[in-house]
This record gives structure tokens, sequence and C-alpha cells, in this order.
């Protein structure tokens, strides 16, 4: 009886250990990520004076979801000068298949991070989750994009709020959001 | 013959997995709650969803694990974070995989501030899982995939 579970229930492993969230107010980290022929592309290099970067995914419902959303982020603030890097960290979606969905479903590019280093280095645990960083680097907004999956029901519009207060130079009022979602499906490292 | 069709209606009822008749609404106040009512038992609560495929893939185990442990003072609470209109759908799965009652689904009118009255550190991320202890201290968390044997052993350290 002891021991009866553990070893039919060792099928699912992985206890994942997080890295701190980055957190409103800290400094974007560089970091290189590969576009979908495998090149590698700086951070530096696709950042601007307002940065949304967003951790997506090809499978996951909620992520799928917001798709119409973030076109629609994307065409309504590349004119005003925000920068978009849409990232996709799961270990379980390879570029092949990151790129087919791209293709069907964005008018942006999506880049993998491939062994999810860029997702640790932000602590991003969610698809889609944002993180807006200014001119200087600074992370002043982080979570979701909006209060609801069914875009009918959404109420508050946290990540355009966030946005239309930078580009008029106001502070951002709600920093943080929180939404469920799916897990960034991460690779399944040895300690 | 009688008596064959009543062992053998035993034996169904015993193998069938009833699974919970109804879900529950559940807010943050109702959580609370929850936790209160609990204390003396291991709570185990497990947030899922219908859309999320690895909470789907665990609901057995983690059926299992409330099987073999419910007597010792072990209890499994399911909270689906389900929209309302996928309510149905959420009920059907826990009735065929057998989950205890009660069974709940999340009606908070403000979804960030639900989960971070559930764990201020958990970014609404499922599955997720989350420990009590007998005196309703939380002792810990499972977010994404669980390690199973890493819970049972810390459910058996509590009992």
């Amino acid at each position: 009886m002891k021991t009866m579970l553990t070893g039919g229930l060792l099928l699912l492993s992985a206890s994942l250990v997080f890295a701190q969230t980055l957190q409103p107010g800290s400094k974007a980290p560089d970091f290189t990520l590969r576009d979908l022929s495998g090149n590698p592309v700086k951070y530096s290099s696709l950042k601007g004076d307002i940065t949304v970067v967003t951790f997506v995914a090809t499978k996951c419902p909620i992520s799928n979801d917001y798709n119409t959303r973030m076109n629609a982020l994307y065409k309504d603030y590349s004119g005003k000068g925000v920068k978009f890097v849409f990232i996709n960290s799961n270990s379980t979606e390879p570029a092949a298949e990151v790129e087919q969905h791209a293709k069907a479903n964005f008018s942006f590019t999506v880049y993998k991070d491939p062994d999810n280093i860029v997702a640790d280095m932000f602590g991003a645990q969610v698809t889609p989750e944002v993180f807006v960083f200014d001119k200087d680097g600074i992370l002043r907004y982080h979570g979701a994009i909006d209060d609801s999956r069914n875009e009918s029901k959404v109420t508050t519009k946290s990540l355009r709020a966030a946005l239309d207060a930078m580009l008029s130079g106001q502070a951002v009022t709600t920093a943080q959001t929180k939404a469920f979602g799916c897990t960034i499906k991460r690779t399944k490292k040895t300690t | 013959m009688k008596r064959l069709a009543f062992a053998f209606l035993l034996t169904s009822a015993a193998l069938w997995p009833a699974g919970p008749a109804r879900l529950d609404p559940l807010d943050e106040a109702g959580f609370r709650q929850l936790l209160a009512a609990s204390k003396g038992k291991v709570l185990l609560v497990n947030f899922w969803a219908t859309w999320c495929a690895p909470c789907r893939e665990e609901m057995p185990l983690l059926v299992k694990l409330e099987a073999a442990y419910r007597a010792r003072g072990f209890r499994l609470v399911t909270v689906s974070a389900d929209e309302p209109e996928d309510a149905r759908q959420a009920l059907e799965f826990l009735q065929k995989v057998g989950v205890p009652q009660p069974a709940y689904i999340k009606r908070a009118a403000n979804d960030d501030k639900f989960i971070t009255a559930v764990d201020a550190k958990w970014s609404g991320a499922l599955p997720a899982l989350f420990l009590y202890d007998k005196s309703g201290r939380k002792v810990r968390s499972f977010i994404g995939e669980a390690d199973f044997k890493l819970l049972e052993t810390e459910i058996r350290k509590l009992l």
C-alpha cells in the first residue's frame, strides 16, 4: 500500500520550477531568439520605444482565442511606433508547426525560443502572456491582453490601456494582471 | 438468480465511477469557506479546465490518489476554470472520470482577484494543484503537469 501508487503514477513527471517572473519596474534583459529558418535574432534589433513581448502557442485554445485580437493590436499600434515581438517557447511545438500556424493566423512573425530560455528569463508561465517595455527597457505592464478569452465578454482591455497611457506619456494605471491560461510547455531538464 | 443480479448490481455500483451530480459555483469567499470547512483533512485543490489537455490527462490519476488515501483523511476538490457555457461539458468529464463530490466551477466577478486570492504567486496557469495540511495551511503548489511521485510523498507526509 505504501508505494502502491508511486509506480503507476510515475508516468507524469517533471516538477516545473519557474524562475521569478519579471516584475513591473525591472529592466528588460537582452536575449536571442531564432527566426523560423533557425537564424539567431537579437531582441535589441527588434525593440523600439515601446515594445510588446508576447508569448503565444499553436495548440493552446486560450492563445488561439486571442489570434484575432493579437492581429488587431499589431495593426493598431505598429503604426504608432510600438514594436511587437511574438515568441513561441513551447517545447511541444516545433519551428515548422509555429511557422505554419503563424502563416495561417497572424499578420506578424513569430520567433522560436528553443529550450524556453527566454521564457525562463522572463518567468513567463502562460500563453498568451505579455510584457510591455518602455524606451529605457523598463517593464511597464505584465499580464493578460484583456479580461476574457471570450471577446464579447471583455470589460477591461488592460494591454490597450497600458499602451495608450505610455503613448500619451502617462503612467500605466494597472501594471499587472492575471488570467487563466495554458502553461508554457517547457523542456524537461535534469537537475 | 435474484441474488446473482443483486450481487452484479452491487459490484457495478462499486466499480462504476459515479462522479459529481453538479458543479457548485465558487468565488473568493467560497474558496476561503472551503478551506475553513476542510480543516482536519489533508486537502488537494485541483484547478483545471476542459480546454486544458494536461488537466484532463492527470484527472484519473488524481482520482486514484484520492481513492487510495481517502480513508486516512485525504480529500481532492476540483475547481473548473471553464466559462459558464462549458459547464455541462466540464461536469460530464468529471462524471466520466469519477471525480468525487463536491466539485466546483469558478464564478468570480474578476479572475485576476480570484487567482490572487488562491495564491498571490500563481499566474493562473493550468493545471494547478494546491496542497493544504490538516490545519488549512498551504504547504505546496504544483503549477503545470505535476510530479505525481512527489505529490504522493507530500500527501503521505501530511496524513
